[in-house]
């Protein structure tokens, strides 16, 4: 059965290379097909010239490179295709629990969406108040220390672990609720960088060492911290 | 060869085979450069942890491409910035076009960017990877008919914008 015009055209513009003979065969049936075809064939050509751009310098050879280092780092945030395992001290004055993981995140981001589901909410419940010493106790294990704007709103503080080694996991508690901040002193991220899941946000903050994720209800409360808690979480004096 | 060795050239092979196309691909669905390299970075990342799993290298684009468009859906969970000018990526073979081609090039990608996605990505994989049809319908699972519709309004959309523009073509119409 032959094909009408309207046909043709609809198959010209899904695809306009197409070799089917039935298609080949409607095209030599008359000029107007066979016009169309030209026509189709032409704009494919620019359409080909437009969309089919040269991958970026170097991009090859650092996918490549993926594969001859033993934990690829990320680009711009560190990817850590890794397992490790992880003891974590509640540092509120009880007896230490030690709780070892095996976890292995393919981004940050799928790190602070996971340790929030695991442990956000059940942390935030326990979050009534900590000392100024255990805060800078905690801290100084990780060669930094908190300044008193945000250590006075440090509700809990405990080792977590994080991609690329220990980290704190803190409550803040503000005036409009409690806020989680995960503090990652060895993990770059992209600085401002918001998440969304399960109805929260987060924003990650690049800091003077190290990064964090500041996870909360909406974007305002998440940003508004912003500031403080980039500024407040600083390397101890002498350490690099 | 030992295994290591092998495991890496047959990733080197994934590479050359796939590296270019996959970038085109995601540079195109996401209009983002930086988030495209991302992607296809993480695409291999991902691709060299499963390599053990890719028993057929004819299999590995549309393994790729799946293990892609999975990695971009999960963007949508971050408020990455949308379009980047496609100029600023492209292209030094330009500079061997005439002005004029130059100047419907130009105006060609800034159209293909504001395609709706269910026209650009059917778009994409066609002209990009290659993909029939039937391929196409079966990775976004739809029926070829929706997709050959959605390929043909893609290229009738994107000709009435250079007509705008005052350059080429006969705009068809199917009622």
């Amino acid at each position: 059965m032959s094909m009408n015009f309207s046909e043709f055209i609809l198959k010209l513009g899904a695809e306009p290379r197409n070799r089917d003979p039935e298609f080949l065969s409607a095209r030599q049936s008359s000029p107007e097909f066979e016009n169309a075809a030209l026509e189709a064939g032409l704009f494919e050509d620019k359409l080909e010239r437009a969309i089919l751009i040269s991958a970026p310098d170097g991009l090859l050879d650092e996918i490549k490179a993926i594969g001859l280092r033993p934990e690829p780092p990320a680009r711009r945030t560190k990817w850590w295709p890794m397992a490790m395992a992880a003891s974590v001290l509640i540092a509120v004055g009880a007896v230490g629990i030690t709780w070892k993981t095996s976890k292995s995140w393919t981004s940050v981001e799928e790190y602070v969406v996971s340790h929030y589901r695991h442990d956000g909410e059940k942390f935030t419940e326990l979050a009534d108040g900590t000392s100024a010493t255990d805060i800078q106790t905690v801290l100084s294990e990780l060669n930094v220390e908190a300044a008193p704007a945000l250590a006075d709103i440090v509700g809990l503080i405990k080792y977590c672990p994080t991609p690329d080694g220990k980290g704190v996991h803190m409550i803040l508690n503000t005036q409009t609720g409690p806020v989680t901040v995960i503090y990652m002193p060895e993990t770059d991220v992209v600085d401002r960088e918001m998440l969304a899941f399960d109805g929260l946000e987060a924003i990650l903050v690049d800091m003077k060492k190290g990064s964090a994720a500041i996870i909360g209800p909406n974007e305002q409360r998440v940003t508004s911290l912003y500031a403080i808690v980039q500024d407040s979480i600083l390397p101890l004096p002498g350490s690099s | 060869m030992n295994t290591e060795a092998g495991r890496q050239a047959k990733f080197n092979q994934l590479a050359e085979s796939y590296g270019t196309d996959l970038y085109r691909y995601a540079m195109w669905i996401c209009g983002n450069d930086a988030l495209a390299k991302d992607l296809v970075q993480e695409t291999f990342l991902r691709a060299w942890k499963a390599m053990d799993s890719l028993k057929d290298f004819k299999a590995a684009k549309s393994w790729l491409i799946t293990i892609l468009r999975r990695e971009y859906a999960r963007t949508f969970e971050r408020k990455v910035p949308k379009f980047t000018d496609v100029d600023t990526v492209v292209i030094p073979e330009d500079s061997e076009l005439e002005p004029d081609d130059r100047t419907e090039i130009r105006q060609l990608r800034q159209s293909i960017l504001t395609l709706a996605p269910k026209y650009r990505e059917p778009l994409m994989m066609q002209v990009v990877l290659g993909y029939s049809c039937q391929e196409i319908s079966v990775a976004l699972d739809i029926s070829k008919s929706a997709v050959m519709t959605q390929l043909f309004r893609a290229r009738e959309q994107l000709k009435v914008k250079l007509q705008k523009d005052g350059v080429t073509g006969n705009v068809h119409e199917l009622f």
